[in-house]
């Protein structure tokens, strides 16, 4: 992420990331991809999703959690820019692997892709990882989703474990529909032999993809014959298929319930919703090259270009960010963002319904302003947003904040730290200006006047009498 | 020596023009021995700024320096009380750093190039000799004996009361507005004597360089009037009097409401309003004086004096009308603390939690003035034996002095000056009569019954006087030798004071080794340097007001509060903060963008002034704007006291500061042996844990802890579980939770 004080200096960069992104033309973070299988061969089942990749510029690597060699972190730097996990039949995953590794992984902004099965119990360590984030597995680390309803008719007739799911729409209105837009009308994803995630109520996580209102998980082992209702893991929209998470730092972890979704076959099949569906190709090739997009900071990714803040009066100086502004000055707030898109920055709109605030806060904020378009100082690469309005009347340490924080975007706080000062002892309007103060300086002109017409009558009356003189002077 | 040169001597010590040379000389000496004794501190330690305040004002005698007078006029402060600011220049008394960047401009001028620092670590010792001067003035107006002028200097030369604040690298403001004080008396009474508006104008000019320096210029705000309205009802009302008091009054005003921090407040608050009223009533009586001197009836001049009572009454009515509507601002609660020692206590915490704001105690008085406590009342009685107009006001003066000396540890130092001059005229007196006093012969003797005889015939016994003298060389030689050695002993006296209890720049400590030599102690200076160099530039300290100075002018960065105490609920903010527990103290830091916090602990080395020590202050005057959140009951066990100990409270144990203080303290030890050598307590096996903070840096003796606040997790965790999570321990399965079912809405 770049972002300097001069507008000059951020086009440098600018023009520095631009040059550093076309060489790459992949994920902003880095192209190292590490995959992590059970066994190296079983990548054969993945070769158009990991091709798809491979053609985006990622360099993946393959290990297995057994390998000695393996390791997130060399000298204290990410060895990795992205993870990708497989389903893995081991109950942990290593000393490699901790939960604690891959927390740290994530705070040094690296971004994992885990794909879950219904097949395969969940490694200890992955479930740990999850539980931080306040995503929970059903209780056996394994379960599988099912739905009597949209299930594919094609592939799983009977058992009703493949579900046949339109791409997602956002779950609210000012969210970017990154995953649903483009698609045909009548496109199903299928989503077989997946498991189901509860998500807790922490605002970093979104689901991508929730089950349908009549899904349900169980445990085909312990539970084959009946679901005690308080046995129930969850059911319908609580269930989440594909989870996104986005850490404060803006490291991404995608959960993807089902890897066999993944699969080559599951990219060529056909499914029908129900019985009654009609056979249509499946929407899961363009559905993984999104998801892992988002996962691997090719989608939805943000950047402030730069910020600048000045004075807007008509005597002012005209310079750039300066640190301290007076109370009650007109000042001219302007932020410039861009959207990145699998190889391109483009200039950032906002989703409909949504807006970008400025804050102007001392502990709270004083003013809470909504940025417009700023069409003068956009580019196609980036667009400029602009808000002017008028200090507050208190001295202070103030933030100009910007706190864009959405669903599938960037997290951006942006905080510009200036003092606004009081008034100087000659930046008061002068007496005479004041209408108010006319009384008191007619006031003093008639004081001095009078002391004046006083002091001349006293020196030019001589005393008329000498005994008077003498009588007055004692 | 023979004894044709001890005549020689005696000789020319009675030449006018020699005396006047000889008390030059004197002075000169006395000025340089009233400096020599300050230098105690920078000769122990080295020439650096001492205790808190002075700090902050050598702080803005640098930005004065820096960036000139008017960009100081208007200085908005943004690296105190984060994130408020302080609109300095409009809340410090500048005097004293103007008064030095004078100086400093001034040598730079004569080509001397002088580091500002030495500037303000010696301008006190510098002020000291001028104040011994006009001492030496002051005392020459109340009394013919020069010699009581010259012990007077000599007394406030080295009076340990006045020394307290004057040491070198003591660069607070009474460093000078001391002097300012007793000119200013001096040029009252002179223009007083003389009924001079001259005078009067100086005393005016003196006086608004003492509002622009001290804040206790209302002591002369009130003590002159005070003394006028004495003199009035003594039935001394003079035209000397009128006319010194209007020019003093009308120019002192203006004058002082040039000073941005006072502005209109001589109009407006209650302290001001004596100076206001004797201002009006002198005009009501100048009046009548004039209408009585025209009108001959007794009757009439009966009523005028009754009506001019009236008008007394009446006005003090009005103004007590006028407080109580609030027009007027009634007096402030450190004025009041002044008539009631406990209401401090009560109602504001945050003045009473200041040591100097304590009460005096007894041995105070002798240890600070000595030999001079005794015979300042005899220098009193002394005044009334004369009882002209300038010896009321050493009597009121004294009064006062005394009394607000009594409530007040701090107003020792206005007290000091009367003491000195009271003293001065009793030892000489003394000395007078014991030295001087001619032995009368039988002639003298014999002279004056004969004058009594015929004096009874006149029958105005008071024309004449009894002829008294001493006569015995023995009793004027061992009366004199007793003052002597008195006076010897009270110089030693001052000295040792100086010495020992005056010259550490509490900054630096001092302790001594087991084979006596000294042992610096200076984990304030490697803090502070610690954070000049390891953090951000604008990284914000929160520590408790005591340090805010001293962090803002050694370490150079901004705190959230600091001794200037003007905004008590931004002081509660950090009480709470230090009081509450983690989860509490959190996000209040958070909101405030503090990145370190920084507390003192003393009980490794068994220092007294650390912030377990102070922390009740933190809960009194939290519990003050919170008393909701934060309870001082809490911090007491069952019984009553105020532990640390594994006996300690849980909300001391979970309280911010205590975790801060005692955070891996337990790892010096051998397990289970740690003990508090301040308090003299075990502290229980387990030390405290910390999740919201991180331990930075603590110094050599463990004197300066500072604690980084952590960021938010990224993750999106709270801090105990985090770090649990870093620790290894597994968390609680969320199944076995019971209860309903948590949804997520979206």
């Amino acid at each position: 992420m770049l972002r300097s004080t001069s507008p000059l200096l951020s086009l440098f960069a600018f023009l520095l990331c631009w040059g550093a992104a076309l060489v790459s033309a992949v994920s902003i973070t880095g192209n190292r991809l590490l995959a992590i299988f059970d066994e190296v061969g079983e990548k054969e089942n993945y070769t158009k999703f990991l091709g798809d990749l491979e053609s985006r510029g990622f360099q993946i690597t393959y290990e297995t959690p057994k390998s000695e060699s393996l390791a997130l972190f060399h000298l204290g730097e990410r060895a990795y820019d992205h993870v990708i996990f497989f389903p893995t039949k081991t109950k942990g995953l290593g000393p490699n692997l901790t939960p604690q590794i891959l927390v740290n992984f994530l705070n040094a902004k690296g971004n994992i892709l885990q794909t879950l099965s219904s097949t395969t119990t969940t490694p200890n360590s992955l479930v740990s990882l999850l539980a931080e984030l306040d995503i929970t597995l059903p209780a056996e680390r394994t379960g599988l989703v099912v739905d009597h309803f949209s299930y594919d008719a094609l592939s799983a007739p009977e058992t009703h474990d493949v579900l046949a799911l339109p791409p997602p729409a956002p779950v609210r209105n000012d969210i970017s529909p990154l995953f649903s837009t483009g698609a045909p009308k009548d496109a199903l994803l299928a989503f077989p032999h997946g498991v189901g995630a509860v998500l807790g109520p922490r605002e970093h996580l979104t689901p991508i993809l929730r089950a349908p209102k009549t899904a349900y998980s169980y445990n085909p082992k312990e539970q084959a014959e009946v679901l005690d209702a308080t046995d129930l893991f969850a059911a319908g929209q609580q269930l989440s298929l594909a989870t996104a998470f986005q850490a404060i730092n803006s490291a991404r972890l995608v959960l993807l319930g089902s890897a066999e979704m993944l699969q080559d076959k599951w990219f060529l099949a056909e499914v029908a919703a129900g019985p009654n569906g009609k056979p249509v190709k499946t929407f899961n090739r363009e559905f993984a090259k999104r998801v892992s997009a988002w996962a691997f900071q090719e989608l939805g990714v943000l950047r402030v270009n730069w910020i600048e803040h000045h004075l807007n009066e008509v005597s002012a100086v005209n310079k750039s960010n300066p640190h301290i502004y007076r109370v009650k000055n007109d000042v001219t707030y302007t932020i410039s963002l861009s959207e990145y898109a699998y190889n391109k920055w483009s200039s950032f709109s906002l989703p409909a319904n949504d807006v970008l605030q400025l804050e102007f806060s001392m502990l709270s904020p004083f003013h809470r302003l909504p940025l417009s378009l700023d069409k003068a100082h956009s580019t196609p690469e980036a667009s400029a947003y602009t808000v002017s309005f008028k200090l507050p009347d208190q001295h202070g340490i103030f933030n100009f904040k910007v706190n864009y924080k959405r669903p599938f975007f960037t997290n951006i706080e942006e905080k510009n730290t200036v003092s606004v000062r009081h008034m100087a002892h000659d930046e008061w309007p002068r007496s005479f200006v004041i209408s108010g103060a006319w009384p008191w300086i007619a006031g003093i002109g008639a004081t001095i006047s009078g002391w004046v017409v006083f002091v001349a009558l006293w020196m030019y009356s001589a005393p008329t009498d000498k005994k008077m003189g003498n009588k007055k002077t004692n | 020596m023979s004894a044709e040169t001890l005549q020689v001597l005696a000789d020319v010590g009675k030449g006018k023009s020699t005396r006047s040379v000889l008390r030059v000389i004197i002075l000169a000496l006395i000025a340089g021995a009233s400096i020599a004794s300050r230098l105690f501190s920078v000769i122990r330690f080295e020439s650096i700024i001492h205790e808190f305040d002075p700090w902050f004002n050598f702080r803005a005698t640098k930005y004065l320096v820096a960036n000139g007078f008017y960009n100081f006029w208007d200085w908005f402060d943004d690296r105190t009380w984060h994130p408020l600011g302080r609109v300095t220049g409009g809340t410090l008394y500048p005097g004293l750093m103007v008064t030095s960047g004078a100086i400093w401009h001034a040598l730079r001028a004569l080509t001397i190039p002088v580091d500002i620092r030495n500037v303000c670590v010696l301008l006190a010792p510098a002020f000291s000799g001028l104040t011994a001067i006009a001492a030496y003035l002051l005392t020459n107006e109340m009394t013919t004996y020069n010699s009581a002028g010259l012990l007077a200097a000599l007394f406030m030369g080295i009076a340990p009361g006045y020394i307290s604040r004057s040491v070198a690298g003591s660069y607070d403001n009474e460093a000078i507005a001391i002097f300012l004080l007793v000119f200013t008396f001096y040029l009252w009474i002179k223009a007083l004597k003389q009924g001079s508006m001259l005078w009067g104008a100086f005393c005016a000019l003196f006086y608004g360089y003492m509002v622009a320096s001290w804040g206790g210029y209302a002591f002369i705000t009130c003590l002159l009037p005070l003394h006028a309205f004495v003199l009035i009802l003594m039935g001394r009302y003079s035209t000397r009097l009128y006319v010194s008091y209007t020019t003093w009054y009308a120019l002192g005003t203006l004058a002082s409401m040039q000073i941005p921090f006072v502005g209109f407040l001589p109009v407006k608050t209650s302290e001001h309003m004596p100076a206001l009223g004797i201002f009006g009533f002198l005009q009501l009586l100048a009046f009548l004086d004039y209408v009585r001197s025209a009108v001959p009836s007794r009757q009439f001049q009966t009523f005028l004096w009754l009506f001019a009572g009236g008008i007394f009454v009446l006005s003090l009515a009005v103004l007590v009308i006028a407080t109580s509507a609030g027009v007027i601002a009634p007096w402030s609660g450190r004025f009041y603390s002044l008539w009631d020692t406990g209401y401090a206590k009560i109602h504001i915490p945050i003045i009473a939690s200041v040591s100097e704001h304590q009460p005096t105690a007894w041995p105070a008085f002798f240890f600070d003035l000595n030999l001079l406590i005794f015979v300042f009342p005899v220098g009193v009685y002394l005044c009334f034996q004369e009882l002209a107009d300038e010896h009321v006001f050493i009597i009121v003066y004294a009064v006062f002095g005394s009394y607000f000396a009594g409530v007040m540890v701090r107003l020792m130092l206005t007290l000091t000056p009367v003491v000195c001059v009271a003293g001065a005229i009793a030892i000489s007196t003394i000395l007078n009569n014991y030295l001087i006093a001619k032995t009368p012969t039988e002639e003298d003797q014999q002279a004056a019954e004969a004058a009594e005889k015929k004096g009874s015939k006149s029958g105005l016994k008071s024309a004449t006087k009894p002829v008294v003298g001493i006569y015995g060389l023995w009793s004027k030689s061992l009366m004199v030798a007793a003052m002597a050695v008195y006076l010897l002993i009270f110089v030693m006296h001052c000295t040792w004071v100086t010495s020992n209890a005056y010259s550490s720049p509490s900054v630096v400590l001092a302790s001594r080794m087991p084979d006596g030599s000294q042992h610096i102690i200076d984990d304030y200076r490697e803090a502070y340097q610690w954070l000049r160099q390891n953090t951000k530039e604008d990284a914000k300290i929160m520590s408790w007001w005591d340090y805010g100075y001293q962090i803002g002018g050694m370490a150079d960065r901004p705190t959230l509060v600091d001794n200037n105490t003007w905004n008590n609920t931004h002081i509660a903010t950090v009480g709470k903060a230090m009081s509450s527990r983690e989860e509490v103290s959190y996000p209040i830091m958070r909101q405030h963008e503090v990145d370190y916090v920084l507390v003192v602990f003393g009980g490794l080395l068994g220092y007294s002034g650390d912030d377990i020590n102070k922390f009740l202050w933190m809960v009194r005057i939290a519990e003050g704007i919170w008393p909701d959140e934060v309870s001082e009951r809490a911090f007491f066990t069952p019984r009553g006291e105020y532990r640390v100990d594994g006996e300690a409270t849980e909300t001391m144990k979970n309280s911010l500061m205590y975790k801060m203080s005692y955070y891996n303290f337990n790892n010096l030890f051998p397990p289970g042996q740690a003990v508090d050598r301040m308090r003299q307590a075990r502290l229980p096996e387990v030390g405290p844990t910390l999740s919201t903070l991180e331990e930075a840096f603590t110094s050599e003796n463990w004197i300066i802890r500072i604690y980084k606040v952590k960021d938010l997790d990224n993750v999106g965790r709270d801090h105990i579980s985090a770090t649990a999570f870093e620790k290894g321990l597994k968390k609680k399965k969320a199944a076995k939770k019971r209860g309903p079912r948590v949804l997520r809405v979206d």
